[in-house]
């Protein structure tokens, strides 16, 4: 119809994306994220110094509000680590080293873990509630959406994992079947060129992300229980 | 019919699992006991349950759509796929669909039903305000009613124009045939739509008493038609936040060749400025809304004074959004402002790096400006010169999109038609309320017009003259390419004028009535103010009138009418209209190549009156 | 110069309609501006008010007189409508002047507003606890407080004897002490031109001297639930005598009822542990 699209044209006609496309969404949209999340976080931290520099009826946090300060580090540390250990995961793809990526993926899956477990051994344990003040308020929504966070960021990881896994034994550029990837089985053509092409690149970008949010735990530590 | 269609993804299917959902979660919040949680007894609400209802619902409700089952192949290992299945008809209206295109007109439909809604609630409340005193609603009522339609409009204009025409025409602008997370694009539409739902489910839950700005600890103090309006708000928030996400990661990434920078269309850079405040103001809306249902469910003391807490730590949090918030609201008009003025003047964009530095300096001066809604409040009173400076500073980059306006109108062929007089319109009416704004922002005079109709006025001035009004200009001026059927002229224009009058018949004499004190959300009055109020509540009801003949119109057009348009009825040179009406599935047969901007008005091709768009070179079309 | 002719006519009509509108701003809207002269913040306000609108005239003249002109000037000719008008992409010169004007203005508008907001002793407004703008002179302390949903006033320097009606000596520097009980409400005394939010646990302090007597409208002005439509009152500025009378009424009414009620402070809370309905 005019010099640049046609109604009639076939879908096929239109060529494949190229993965590098993906790549680079993935890895701009996972910046955009982590900005966003820190803007969440901005809140509490704001709510932090707010309700602490003004303690207005001098309840900012009676004795017995004393969350574990051994429990409340290891879980920080574990998320730390989570994050390091993943860097390093990148480098074994990168160098094609795949076994030992998925080897310290699984780590950083339990590593994760242990850090929301630590977190509510620690809930359950504390000698104090919600109701305790400003510094337990603060306390608690604060910790409980950063678990929140890192249980989203274990199913991110999970899912390159999977990924990894399930193509284990798939060489490197064999070729996909049609509507392989979602699923849509009137697809003339393939809608991922390889279901090993994006890995790396998702890779690198949970890992962006999984390094901010271990930022966000040692912010989140040194001010819960450091200051 | 085929019925088996019916068991698929849909949303039928999405409405029985969302109902599902909800009483699944109301059960389930009905078995939770404890020390802190024992006040319900006494009260008879019980706030956790409505919580998880409402999210258990939401849960159902997109599975019903499809969204559950991309994230659950993932898990699985499955490999991350561009998009679902894009089937042509009806159905996919109905559903997750995930090209661009069609979430714009879901948006388009979707958004325009809720705005209607809030409308009729503009409706009801200056029925009420007829009378200084007999009250036709219950207290409870009247303020639900406020509240209703204050948050249903602001929650749903944030999106007004993004949603739809930004996520149609952007990639097409850029010359892309996606947006950079398809999956995310319809997920923020559907997020939008189970909101709108659940802020009208606050009627059967007694309604909330707070206004759309949800002040703590009144909101504390609220029943459970509360907690309607914190999921609403937290569900539009990450709604907005994952749209302007998408669309800046689709500038980024997307741009085809030879689309540099300075090349975007004006539109795209203000939907970059406005995805910048939405990305990164929306997350804090939903931490303060976070923190208020934990006060209301846990008993945290965030926001309760006797606790320790600070309703002052509300207003601060509440306006870090809220201030980016009111811009979020005002930019894209400017964008669809200086986008249509080129096409109906004929002339090419009159200083468009001065506009691009205006867009993105009210971005970030948004952010700094926020205690000018609390200049009376007491909050850091030291602070308010600062304050009143920051807020006058805004007025600069505001005004240099008048002067780009004003200079693409400068010996330019205007033609009258629809869009371009509701652009005309929002320059006046944007004039107005800036206008407006100045007595705001100086501490003196706002001591007096703070709180009033004054400055409920001036925000409408400038959100629905402003917003709403390069809403319509958006509507006139694409919606024939969405759908490749013109909408009736004569019936615009009587929509157009109709509607102009009354806004300002409406509008502007709340601005004297606030002055002269008359508080906001009061539903009573002084009586010397009956008179003026009579006139408004009249002049409102002709508005109302108006927006019925645009959907009369609209509908007619659009479902019987429908006189076909061709590519490019406004001859303009942007690149949207050099494709088909409506714009096919894949929008290019070729990813095309920008070699100007896409204001090339006069440059020189020809006599000068070509409409022809030099802009793109297209490749030639592949043979099957 | 066609060019000239244009930029010519529209600073013409700039200049005779920024020359009309001026007087008419200055000498008849302007001293009838609200919220009127009964007190010395309500009269800075207005000033505020006039001096904000005379900044205004000349823009807002020249962007409509701009607009009508353009809207007759540059319509399209008949048979025209497709002809490209000339490709002006800037002109330098007329941004920078644009930039430079309205930041003049700005930077007034700023610098004034602060000057007067001192001048005027906060203009009526909520200045905190610790307010910056302050009369230097004696003050008669007031405190309004709020609660669902009534006004109630105490007056600390006459035994802290609590009013249910707000009455005012006519030039004194009042001092009011804004506060309130439960959630947020906002004192708005119109006529006297005084808006001071009160909010829990919170002394928000506010200056006016009212220079006339007569009744003004006391309103809640912040959302503050159910009827909240309903909170307003009237108030009173009586000259000195009629208010020592009312004032001594008012004590001897109080003093059987004084042991009920806590001692007069600049903020309420109730034990802080225990919550609130
Ligand atoms: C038919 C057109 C409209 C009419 C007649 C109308 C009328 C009103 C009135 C009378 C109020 C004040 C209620 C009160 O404070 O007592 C109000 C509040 C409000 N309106 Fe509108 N309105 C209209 C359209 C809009 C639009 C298009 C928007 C936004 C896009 C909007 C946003 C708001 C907001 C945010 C409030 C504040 C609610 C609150 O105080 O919490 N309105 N409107
Ligand atoms: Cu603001
Ligand atoms: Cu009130």
């Amino acid at each position: 119809m005019t010099e640049l699209a046609d109604h009639s044209t076939d879908y096929g006609v239109v060529a494949a994306e190229p993965p590098e496309v993906m790549a680079r969404n993935l890895r701009i949209g996972a910046h955009l994220w982590a900005s966003a999340s820190a803007f969440f976080f901005a809140a509490f931290l704001f709510a932090y110094f707010y309700l602490r520099a003004l303690d207005s009826t001098a309840v900012w946090r009676p004795k017995h509000v004393d969350p574990s300060l051994t429990l409340g580090t290891l879980a920080a540390v574990s998320l730390v680590a989570a994050a390091v250990l993943l860097r390093f995961a990148v480098a074994d793809h990168r160098a094609d080293r795949l076994n030992a990526w998925r080897f310290k993926g699984a780590i950083v899956l339990a590593l994760l873990l242990a850090g929301v477990v630590l977190q509510i051994v620690e809930w359950s344990t504390q000698s104090f509630g919600p109701t305790d003040g400003p510094y337990a308020s603060v306390y608690l929504g604060w910790t409980g959406l950063l678990s929140l966070f890192v249980v989203g960021l274990l199913y991110w990881v999970e899912t390159t994992l999977a990924t990894s896994f399930r193509y284990r034994n798939t060489r490197r550029g064999a070729p996909v079947p049609a509507g392989h990837a979602s699923g849509d089985g009137d697809r003339s053509d393939p809608d991922i060129e390889n279901p090993l092409s994006l890995i790396r690149s998702e890779l690198e970008a949970v890992s962006f992300y999984a390094t901010f949010l271990s930022g966000i735990g040692i912010v989140t530590w040194f001010v819960l229980y450091v200051l | 019919m085929n019925f088996r269609r019916l068991l698929g993804y849909n949303l039928l299917t999405a409405f029985v699992l969302g109902i599902v959902g909800f009483y699944v979660g109301w059960w389930l919040g009905h078995q939770f006991s404890g020390p802190s949680i024992a006040y319900f007894a006494d009260t008879g609400q019980n706030d956790i349950a409505l919580f998880l209802a409402y999210l258990v619902g939401l849960i159902g409700f997109l599975s019903g759509l499809g969204f559950a089952s991309y994230p659950i192949q993932r898990l699985l290992g499955k490999p991350p796929s561009l998009r679902e299945k894009e089937t042509a008809g009806t159905g996919r209206y109905f559903t997750l669909c995930t090209d661009h295109k069609v979430v714009g007109m879901q948006y388009l439909i979707g958004i325009g039903a809720f705005i209607f809604v809030g409308g009729l609630n503009a409706m009801l409340i200056r029925f009420e305000l007829l009378s200084p005193t007999k009250q036709t609603f219950n207290a409870n009522n009247y303020l639900t009613i406020v509240g209703l339609h204050g948050t249903m409009m602001m929650g749903m204009m944030t999106s007004g124009i993004l949603g739809p025409f930004a996520n149609y025409f952007l990639p097409i602008m850029i010359g892309a045939r996606r947006m950079a997370f398809p999956r995310i694009e319809a997920l923020t539409f559907w997020l939008l739509m189970v909101a709108g739902v659940i802020l009208m489910t606050t009627v059967g839950y007694g309604g909330f008493p707070t206004g759309w700005t949800g002040y703590a600890p009144l909101n504390d103090q609220a029943n459970m038609g509360m907690d309607s309006y914190i999921v609403f708000f937290a569900l539009v928030g990450l709604s907005m936040s994952l749209l302007g996400l998408n669309m800046i990661a689709t500038v980024v990434t997307m741009r085809a060749p030879g689309m540099a920078w300075g090349r975007l269309p004006i539109f795209v850079w203000s939907v970059i400025a406005t995805s910048v405040l939405m990305l990164l103001a929306a997350p804090v809306l939903i931490s303060t809304l976070l923190m208020v249902a934990l006060d209301r469910t846990a008993q945290t003391g965030f926001f309760n004074a006797q606790a320790g807490g600070s309703p002052y730590l509300y207003q601060n949090l509440f306006w870090i959004f809220g201030h980016p918030e009111v811009y979020i609201l005002a930019l894209p008009g400017m964008g669809i402002l200086l986008e249509i003025l080129p096409v109906f003047a004929r002339k090419p964009l009159w200083g468009y790096r001065l506009a691009v530095t205006g867009m993105l300096g009210i971005s970030l001066l948004s952010w700094l400006v926020w205690q000018h809604h609390l200049f009376v409040s007491g909050i850091n009173a030291d602070l308010r010169p600062f304050y009143m400076l920051s807020t006058e500073l805004i007025s600069l980059p505001t005004g240099f999109i008048f002067i780009c306006a004003l200079g693409t109108l400068w010996q330019g062929r205007i033609r009258f038609t629809v869009p371009m007089l509701f652009a005309l319109a929002w320059l006046f009416n944007f004039l107005i309320g800036g206008l407006s704004g100045v007595f705001l922002s100086d501490v003196p005079s706002d001591v007096t017009t703070h709180g009033s109709f004054f400055s409920m006025a001036h925000f409408h001035y400038t959100i629905m003259g402003g917003l709403l009004f390069s809403f319509f200009a958006a509507i006139y001026f694409w919606v024939p390419k969405m759908t490749g059927y013109a909408i009736n002229e004569r019936f615009g224009k009587i929509h157009f004028w109709t509607m102009f009058i009354a806004f300002n018949s409406t509008f502007g004499p709340l601005l004297v009535i606030g002055f002269l004190g008359m508080p906001r959300r009061a539903v009573t009055y002084a009586g010397y103010l009956h008179g003026g109020n009579t006139w408004v509540s009249i002049s409102a009801f002709f508005l109302g009138g108006s927006m019925l003949v645009f959907v009369g119109n609209f509908v007619w057009s659009q479902v019987f009418a429908r006189v076909p348009v061709g590519a490019n009825p406004w001859a303009s040179k942007s690149i949207e209209w050099q494709l088909p009406s409506p714009v096919p599935v894949h929008n290019f047969d070729r990813i095309p190549t920008f070699g100007a901007d896409p204001y090339p008005y006069g440059d020189g091709d020809g006599a000068g009156d070509s409409t022809a768009p030099r802009v793109v070179t297209a490749p030639a079309r592949p043979r099957p | 110069m066609r060019l000239q002719g244009h930029a010519g006519r529209i600073a013409a009509l700039t200049v005779v309609g920024t020359a009309i509108v001026l007087p008419l701003v200055i000498f008849v809207l302007g001293p009838n501006m609200p919220p009127g002269h009964r007190t010395t913040g309500a009269s800075s306000q207005v000033n505020d008010n006039t001096v904000l609108l005379v900044v205004m005239t000349p823009f807002t003249v020249f962007i409509l007189a701009y607009l009508a002109y353009a809207i007759f000037a540059f319509r399209a000719a008949a048979g025209e409508e497709l002809r490209d008008g000339p490709p002006i992409r800037g002109h330098m010169p007329s941004q920078i002047a644009w930039l430079v004007v309205t930041s003049a203005a700005v930077l007034f508008l700023a610098i004034f507003g602060t000057a007067e907001l001192f001048a005027s002793n906060g203009a009526g407004g909520g200045e905190g606890p610790k307010p910056i703008a302050k009369p230097s002179g004696p003050v008669l302390p007031v405190q309004v407080i709020g609660q669902q949903w009534e006004f109630t006033f105490r007056y600390p320097t006459y035994g802290g004897v609590e009013t249910a009606e707000l009455v005012l000596p006519v030039n004194r520097q009042i001092e009011f002490h804004v506060t309130s009980l439960d959630v947020i409400h906002s004192f708005w005394a119109y006529e006297l031109g005084v808006k001071a939010d009160a909010n829990p646990g919170v002394d928000n302090v506010a200056y006016v001297k009212a220079t006339k007597t007569g009744d003004f409208q006391i309103r809640c002005a912040e959302l503050c639930g159910l009827w909240h439509g309903y909170m307003f009152d009237t108030g009173h500025v009586v000259d000195a005598a009629q208010f020592d009378t009312w004032i001594a009424g008012e004590r001897k009414q109080f003093t059987p009822v004084e042991k009920y009620l806590p001692r007069y402070s600049v903020t309420y809370s109730p034990d802080p542990q225990v919550r609130a309905g």
